[in-house]
């Protein structure tokens, strides 16, 4: 039956491609925001990865609470953006004129408290949460029956990143940000708090990756060493999309969610071997991303 | 005699006594001190003196500690083949990693490296046939100094082995710092486009020192699997790439004894707090910021420093 062949196959393809826009919905919640700091304040914040595990967590614990899932993805973004936000301005505040290095391995030092201090609230096992009913279970979509959580991922990413978007280019806090991220001192000279929008910054960053942490708790539960894995995977979404550029994570998740899923099908073993194929076939042609500006 | 060359000439003597002072227990610790002092040792070359962070440089040392672990349990052959084996295969491994990353700069370089790292130690993790998967290769045994040579079974013995290596390497490091090569490394560090306006192209460089690195991280692997008697994936893991930066800022970036200082501190630390606490890193973690906001020269030289104003 030649149709039934061609129904399954667009089927399947049409899964895979929701699969992938769902992955890269939760690597753009967090590459979005480490390409943001890296933006404003020139630091690349290896605590990132460490803030989207803390989302999860507290995700974990305001379902515990209340027993809703609605509330954590409204509650922890904040706290998460407060903790990161704090951490900003009693550390790295003091370090901004040192060289890169030792920005980097001052959120390095972050990262190892934060995961160890999550490890002795929480203990070593995973913690599972419940979607919402309203995302539970599947819906079909014309030829095939697709789970809703993903769906919802789909979706709270594209609007995730609308909102960035238009934030940063239609209000005027957006346009302090980007005058910051253009030239600090001249932005300063013309009467901007630099070192607020830093701090504000940092926070919002740190919120976005709380947001993926709720957002990707569902699917994934909550456990120690998710931050290093979605670091690393950011890593190579900013590498791939240019650091410091809104619409290079979004491409950059983009490519990276397709080479996963794809990989993960196709070639199970090796799914991590394509992921850094495709990389270093960018990296070759444009060293300093997709979007990204040469240093 | 000058007073760092009286100073080494010192150092050396107290690596010598000391085994017949420590107790085993100590003499164990002394020697993990000198092998991930190698290791930070090696992070510090292209780190202090190339400014080039790697954020990836496990996966030298656990290739060191694979390749060596595989030659002493399949062809036990003697020590000094294994370690030859397992810097060998490092430096191997490195050049096509650093072929690509070296293409960056900077930030870039520090993530390309993390990712080619995590990419090995995911390779580790699930070729099961030849590394063992999660469990590793155990039962790595210390085997003669040569063909029908004397065993490097005791603890006493193996220390030498360890203290040879690392003070021939940091010999070797300090010569080719020293060297013409080493300048124009520095040169890359302070000023890249400077070094590029005078005409040179300083990728070579980098790509040359990065497998120089490599391949003495790679040794202290090798070392490392016939001490412990074990090759597991977490000798690839990040964590171990952090504490090497760690140890190289806490010694003292760019004075390459500073990481071996390094290396002892942040040991000592871990032994006396893990005795107190299993979460020894949140406060090592602490150490560590605080280090990095005022102490950015790291113990050897900030100490340099004060010397030379004294």
């Amino acid at each position: 039956m030649p149709h039934g062949g061609i129904l399954v196959a667009i089927s399947l393809l049409l899964e895979q491609l929701l699969n992938a826009l769902a992955l890269a919905g939760l690597l753009f919640l967090v590459s979005a925001g480490l390409s943001l700091v890296f933006g404003i304040l020139r630091v690349v914040n290896f605590a990132h990865g460490v803030f989207y595990m803390l989302g999860a967590y507290l995700g974990f614990t305001v379902v515990a609470l209340t027993g809703w899932f609605w509330p954590a993805l409204v509650i922890v973004p904040p706290v998460v953006g407060l903790v990161g936000a704090v951490l900003e301005s009693s550390t790295l505040r003091f370090i901004y004129r040192r060289l890169p290095i030792y920005q980097l391995l001052l959120t390095f030092g972050l990262a190892l408290i934060l995961e160890e201090s999550i490890r002795v609230l929480y203990g070593p096992t995973a913690k599972g949460v419940d979607p919402p009913p309203l995302l539970q279970g599947s819906i079909p979509l014309g030829a095939i029956v697709y789970p809703r959580y993903r769906l919802f991922l789909v979706v709270l990413g594209l609007v995730v990143g609308a909102a960035v978007w238009l934030f940063l280019k239609r209000t005027r806090t957006g346009l302090v940000i980007r005058a910051v991220a253009q030239n600090a001192e001249m932005a300063d000279c013309l009467g901007a708090d630099v070192a607020r929008v830093r701090t504000l910054v940092f926070g919002a960053a740190c919120a976005l990756a709380g947001l993926g942490g709720v957002a990707a708790a569902p699917m994934t539960t909550a456990y120690l060493g998710m931050g290093i894995g979605v670091i690393v995977d950011a890593f190579v979404v900013v590498v791939i999309g240019g650091l410091g550029s809104i619409p290079g994570s979004m491409a950059g998740s983009l490519i990276v969610g397709a080479a996963q899923t794809w990989g993960a099908y196709y070639l199970p073993e090796t799914a991590m071997v394509i992921m850094y194929a495709v990389m270093g076939a960018i990296l070759i042609f444009r060293p300093w991303g997709l979007f990204g500006e040469e240093e | 005699m000058t007073r760092p060359r009286a100073l080494a000439l010192a150092a050396v003597v107290v690596l010598a006594v000391l085994p017949w002072v420590l107790v085993r227990y100590q003499l164990s610790i002394l020697t993990d001190v000198l092998i991930f002092g190698l290791f930070a040792l090696s992070l510090d070359l292209i780190m202090g003196y190339t400014g080039m962070v790697s954020f990836g440089h496990a996966a030298y040392f656990g290739l060191g500690a694979y390749g060596s672990a595989l030659v002493l349990i399949h062809f036990g052959q003697p020590i000094p083949v294994a370690l030859l084996a397992g810097a060998l295969l490092a430096g191997v491994i490195a050049a096509p990693v650093g072929w690509f990353s070296t293409r960056a700069t900077g930030i870039y370089f520090a993530m390309l490296t993390l990712a080619f790292a995590q990419l090995l130690y995911t390779v580790a993790y699930k070729w099961r046939d030849l590394t063992g998967g999660s469990d590793g290769i155990a039962g790595v045994p210390k085997t003669a100094l040569f063909w029908g040579g004397p065993s490097l079974a005791s603890p006493r013995a193996f220390y030498f082995v360890v203290a040879g290596a690392v003070v021939l390497s940091l010999v070797l490091c300090r010569a080719l710092t020293r060297s013409p090569f080493g300048r124009a490394l520095q040169a890359v560090r302070e000023n890249e486009r400077r070094f590029i306006a005078l005409g040179r192209d300083p990728r070579p460089f980098k790509l040359v020192v990065f497998v120089i690195a490599a391949v003495f991280a790679g040794l202290a692997g090798a070392l490392f699997a016939p001490f412990r008697g074990f090759a597991s994936p977490e000798v690839m893991f990040w964590v171990l790439s952090g504490q090497g930066l760690m140890m190289v800022v806490v010694g003292g970036i760019g004075t390459l004894i500073g990481p071996i200082v390094g290396a002892m501190v942040f040991i000592l630390v871990q032994e006396v707090l893990s005795s107190y606490t299993e979460h020894w890193m949140i406060f090592t973690g602490a150490i560590f910021v605080l280090m990095v906001i005022f102490l950015p020269g790291g113990l050897v030289g900030t100490a340099r420093r004060l010397a030379s104003r004294a």
